[in-house]
Order: C-alpha cells, then structure tokens, then sequence
C-alpha cells in the first residue's frame, strides 16, 4: 500500500469562463511522503478542490507536472488514468455523494464490482470496512436513513475499498457537528497511521493541528498589514494582472487608470476607467480571491496603496 | 451491475411502475392491431378454403366473387368440364331475428357438393327452409329467423367463415338462394371447380382461390394501412415513454455515474446498468401487456387473432426499441464528467 512521494511542481490549472480566463491553480508546487497528512488549506473557490481532482486523475493541469512515486500522473491518458483511479487513488468526496438506492454495504462493495473486483470478496471487504468505520451494524441502511457523520463514514469506507495508497477526502468535515467532525478526524489519523497518504482539502481549522503538512491554497502572508504608501506608475505601466494574487486596496491621487478584463482570446475589454479619488481592487483582499482584472495607468498616476482594514477604516467608512 | 440496475428499479419504483403500466397499454393496443391485421389477412384464406374449390368459374369481366356481383345462367354450367364442379350462389342480404337484423354473405350449395358448408354444430341445411350460419352471428341452432324477409330455421353453425371484416356467411339450398338472390333457379353466381379444368367458352374466365382470396383482401387494404400507420405510431409512443424514463433516470443519477466513474467504473459497465434498465422496462410492459390484450380483445368491435409470433417478436422489438430510445440517456452517461463528483449535494 506505501507508495513514493508525492511531488507537485508548478501545477496550472485555467478555466475559460464567460469568455475569460480564470486560474483556480497558479504554479503550485509542494510534497509530501507517505504516511503524512496534508491539507489543503485556504477559502472556498480558492483551488483546493481543482487540486484533489488533478492529483486523482479527474482534471488534466494546464501546465506542470504531478508524480506520486514513479508514476508521472499528469503524462497519463484514458485507460491509463480509469487504472490509476481504480488502482492507486481512494476518493471522499463533499457532501458523502453516496448512491441513494445502495445500502451502506452496497455503497462499498458495488464500486468495487464494478471495476473488477469478485462480488463476494467486494462484500466481504464492505464488511470489513464498515466494521473499521464502527458502522458494521448500519451495513444494510440505505444512506437517507444515516446520519451526516455516518454517511461520511461509509464515504470514507468506499473509499478505501481497494486499499488505496493515496485518499483524497474533499471537506470530508463540512457539514458535520463538532463530534462527528471529531469521529471522521479520528478516523483520518488512524488511516495516516496506517502508512497511507492522505490529502484533505478544507477551510475547517479543526484539521491544521494533526495535519503533517499544510499547503495554503491563498498565500498566508497575503492579508499581512502593511503601512499606507504612495506609488507611482508611468502610462501605459501594469499595477497588477488579472489572477495575481489581491494584497492591497488603491486610491488614485493623480493620473488616470483602466481597468481591464484580459479575455480568453488574449483581446481584453475595458470595464472601466478611473481618476482621482476613484478606488480599486478591494474586493480580492477583502474575500481572498485573486484579481478578476488587470488595471493598467492610462497616465501617469501617483496612487494610494492601502490594506484591506486600514482601507475599510479610513476611506470606505468615509465614502 | 445487475445489484445496481436492480436496487434503482427498487429506489424509483413508482416511476417505473407508472411508466411501465403506461407502456403496457401501448403495447396491449399494438397486440390488439396486430391481431386486428393478422385477422384481416386470415379471414378470407380460411373461409375460402372451406369451398373445397382449386379454380372459380366466373363471367368474363368480374373481378371477384365476393367483391362485385357475379351472375351467370345455370346452363354455363354445363359448359365447364372439370374432374369435379359445383353451381354456387354468392349474395349479400341480411338475416333477422327479435327486430336486430345482421348484415350477411349467402351462399347457395348443392347438396355434397362443393361449397357445402363445414358443420361444427348441427347439420348441413338440406331442404327448403333450412339455413346455417356462421357462429359469430350468435344465433343458436333451432331458432327461427328470416332472411331477406323470408322465414328460415337454422339448423346448423359454422366457424370461421366470414369475409371482409367479419361479414358472416349464411348457408342456404341452392334454389332457396336462386330464390332469394334472383326469383328464378335459372341463374347462379359461380361454378366451383376441384380437380382439372378444360379450356373455358367463350364468356367465361376462372379465378384460383388464391387469386380470389387476394381479391377478397383487396377492399380491405387502405384499412390495414391505416392500422399499420397506428401500430407505427403506437411504437413511437412506447418508444417516447421509454426513452423519456430512461433520459430522466441519467439524469436523476448523473452524480451516481460521476462518482462511480471517479473511482474507476469503466462505461460499459454503467452504459449496460442504463441499457438493462430500459430493457427490464420494455419487457416488463410488453408481459403486463400480453395480459391485458386477453381481456381487450374480446371486446374490440373485430375479429382479433394475435398471431403466436406476436408473443415474441413483440418483445425482440420492444428490447431494441428500449435500446434505441434509452440511446439519449445513455450519451448522458457517456458524457458525464467525474469530477462532478467532487460537487454539490448528493445523498
């Protein structure tokens, strides 16, 4: 079941969307070593669960490179990808996703059919999952008659269904109450104990003190307070680019600036431009989203750099 | 595979029920036209072989026995040499009995000779006054009627003798039917020939029994197009409930078959979950149907015979019209994303 590294090196991903480019991933790089757990920390919409489906084979990067063990994961294609899913990869996915017409036993035992696996070892595995899961006695209850906590018990029973030396559990604690969040973080430990890999996305707190390894999704330093500054750019001169990670709020003084959406085409469409007095991009700092436009001096412009709070206590509360 | 297809069935069962009662009733009418149909096309052989006759001797211009007025003086007779031949009178009239009178074919027959009637029940008329009749008329043996306005007794019962959709024959002497058809014993409709036949006088043409069995069917041919435009319709209809059950079921498990094809289910196996399913209703449909034609047969205003084929080439049909109408839903399958698995609400 132990398997190599894992080794993510400047993983892209890049929607287009509404005729724009999104980068839910922007050259993320990290590692991490069997019988560690990592989380993936950071916001909703920040990429954690773009992450979990590249490195189970479910989205393909852009760009970069993913590689557990000897297996280049991002190389792979079709067939190649069904067998390391099947084979190598264990998923939990949010909100259980468990089939509503299949027992708890079901639930493990007919993925496992399904992908070749002999219908009465697939049962006898079922059982002794749910055994492990403390659910042996739910084994024939149809998922509307468990509990949020123990449906995401079978979740994780399913899958570790063919002992998978890598499980990715996507918010396997959103939605739950604090003792049945303690019950499936317990749950994590022992499996990481276990020699597996497991990597977690979540915003829940709760994970970061067993986790081995933590990858902040959005830079931690990026809401860092930093002292109210001047800053000048020349026309035509870029203030920041669309998908840049959001640190600060600007006030222009002088000059005029544009702000630009960069489409998918690689044309951009102006959505506004701005002059003195004017402020921009306060809405990424404040929910921790990237730039969802580029702004670019018009002339030259000597511009106002605020954090976030000092922004929202000395200009917005004064507009 | 088969757990799954099964459990769904299970899990959704009103709807399957529902649709499943909806296409019976399709199904049921599609046995009822072809039975509809298959009687159309049986009733003129069966009741034409009952003659006995290989060739029909006819006057020269008429296209059928049953289909136009054929009419012929008795001496032509004579004039056709055959191993073996019979006069024979052909004319519609009516039968009545208690005030309902019955639309009717009469056929005057020498006695033991061709175009004698075959008796199921009774006796064959041999006298004046004597009539039998085809058994869906549903006048017993011993009662009195008249027909054409004259009084009869019917002292026997036939089956299967009725011609263009059911028009049932009444079996008279061969004078009696002169009488009624003509007022004289001098003139009769055909000559009925078993055996060889010499070269014909001038005047007179003969038809093969298959020839007149066609010529029979023929007015009854923009009918059977018409139920053939039904039963296509009808197919389409049982297609459209299947394939509208089968679209909806990949819809509602859309998220079932992403998370199955994330942990690595191949799509044939979740194509042949979708495809059984469609099938499981088709056949299921199709048998609740071969029940329910048992009891709207017998009150169709026709004759219905639904041939033994029915019984299976209704179902081989009903499985690859399941397979072509669950098509849609199945490329649903086929394009559902695993990674859908990993959002929104599921169970």
């Amino acid at each position: 079941m132990t398997v190599g590294p894992l080794i993510v090196s400047d993983l892209v991903v890049e929607f287009i969307h509404d005729g724009y480019a999104i980068r839910p991933l922007d050259n993320l790089s990290f590692q991490a070593q069997a019988g560690e757990l990592v989380v993936l920390l950071g916001p909703s919409g920040c990429g954690k669960t773009t992450l979990l489906s590249c490195l189970g084979g479910i989205l393909t990067p852009t760009s970069g490179t993913i590689r557990l063990g000897d297996v280049d994961v991002t190389a792979m294609r079709g067939k190649q990808l069904d067998a390391y899913r099947r084979d190598d990869i264990g998923f939990v996915f949010q909100a259980f996703n468990l089939i509503p017409s299949l027992t708890a036993r079901e639930n493990i035992a007919v993925p496992l059919t399904l992908t070749g696996h002999d219908r009465k070892e697939s049962f006898a595995r079922a059982d002794e999952l749910l055994e492990q899961v403390g659910l042996a006695d739910r084994a024939n209850h149809l998922p509307s008659r468990l509990s949020g906590g123990q449906m995401q018990r079978v979740a994780v029973a399913r899958g570790l269904g063919h002992n998978p030396p890598l499980l990715l559990a996507d918010e396997p604690t959103a939605n739950l109450d604090h003792i049945q969040a303690e019950a499936i973080i317990r749950l994590l430990q022992g499996l990481r104990d276990d020699g597996r890999m497991i990597v977690v996305s979540t915003h829940d707190a709760r994970l970061v003190p067993i986790a081995d390894r933590i990858v902040h999704m959005v830079p931690p330093d990026q809401h860092e307070e930093r002292p109210t500054h001047d800053v000048t750019f020349a026309a035509g001169e870029s203030i920041f680019e669309q998908g840049d990670p959001a640190d600060l709020v600007y006030v222009v003084k002088t000059g005029e600036v544009d702000v630009i959406r960069v489409l998918a085409d690689g044309g951009e469409e102006r959505l506004n431009h701005l002059g003195p007095d004017q402020y921009f991009g306060e809405l990424g700092p404040f929910l921790g989203f990237p730039r969802s436009a580029s702004v670019r001096a018009h002339t030259d412009v000597v511009l106002t750099a605020y954090s976030p709070r000092i922004f929202r206590e000395k200009v917005l509360h004064k507009h | 595979m088969i757990l799954l297809t099964f459990r769904d069935l299970v899990y959704r069962k009103t709807r399957f029920i529902v649709v499943t009662i909806l296409g019976a009733v399709v199904f049921a009418l599609l046995f009822v036209m072809t039975g509809l149909v298959n009687q159309f096309n049986l009733e003129p052989a069966e009741t034409i072989e009952q003659f006995g006759a290989d060739q029909w001797v006819l006057p020269e211009g008429v296209s059928a026995p049953f289909t136009s007025v054929s009419v012929m003086p008795a001496a032509a007779f004579d004039a056709v040499e055959a191993s073996r031949k019979s006069p024979v009178v052909i004319t519609r009239s009516s039968v009545s009995q208690g005030g309902e009178t019955e639309e009717v074919v009469l056929i005057g027959f020498e006695a033991d000779g061709l175009g004698m009637p075959q008796v199921v029940e009774g006796r064959a008329s041999g006298a004046e006054g004597e009539v039998v009749l085809d058994r869906s008329l549903d006048i017993d043996v011993g009662a009195d009627i008249t027909v054409a306005g004259a009084p009869f007794t019917v002292v026997g019962l036939t089956e299967a003798t009725t011609v263009l959709a059911g028009i049932p024959f009444a079996y008279l002497t061969l004078a009696d039917a002169q009488m009624l058809a003509f007022t004289s014993t001098e003139v009769i409709s055909s000559v009925l020939v078993s055996g060889e036949l010499a070269p014909l006088p001038p005047g007179l043409t003969s038809l093969s029994s298959d020839d007149v069995v066609a010529q029979t069917l023929q007015p009854l041919e923009g009918a059977i197009a018409s139920i053939d435009l039904v039963r296509a319709l009808l197919w389409i209809v049982a297609a459209i409930i299947v394939g509208a059950v089968v679209y909806l079921s990949a819809l509602d498990r859309q998220r079932d078959f992403a998370v199955l094809k994330a942990v690595g289910a191949p799509n044939s196996s979740l194509l042949g979950s979708l495809a059984l399913q469609a099938v499981l209703i088709a056949l299921g449909a199709v048998a609740l149907a071969a029940i329910i034609q048992v009891f709207l047969a017998p009150r169709f205003p026709l004759p219905v015979t639904v041939p033994a084929r029915a019984f299976w080439q209704l179902p081989v049909l009903a499985v690859v019209m399941a397979l072509a109408a669950g098509a849609i839903g199945m490329r649903k399958v086929l394009r559902s994303d695993p990674s859908q698995a990993f959002s929104g609400a599921g169970a």
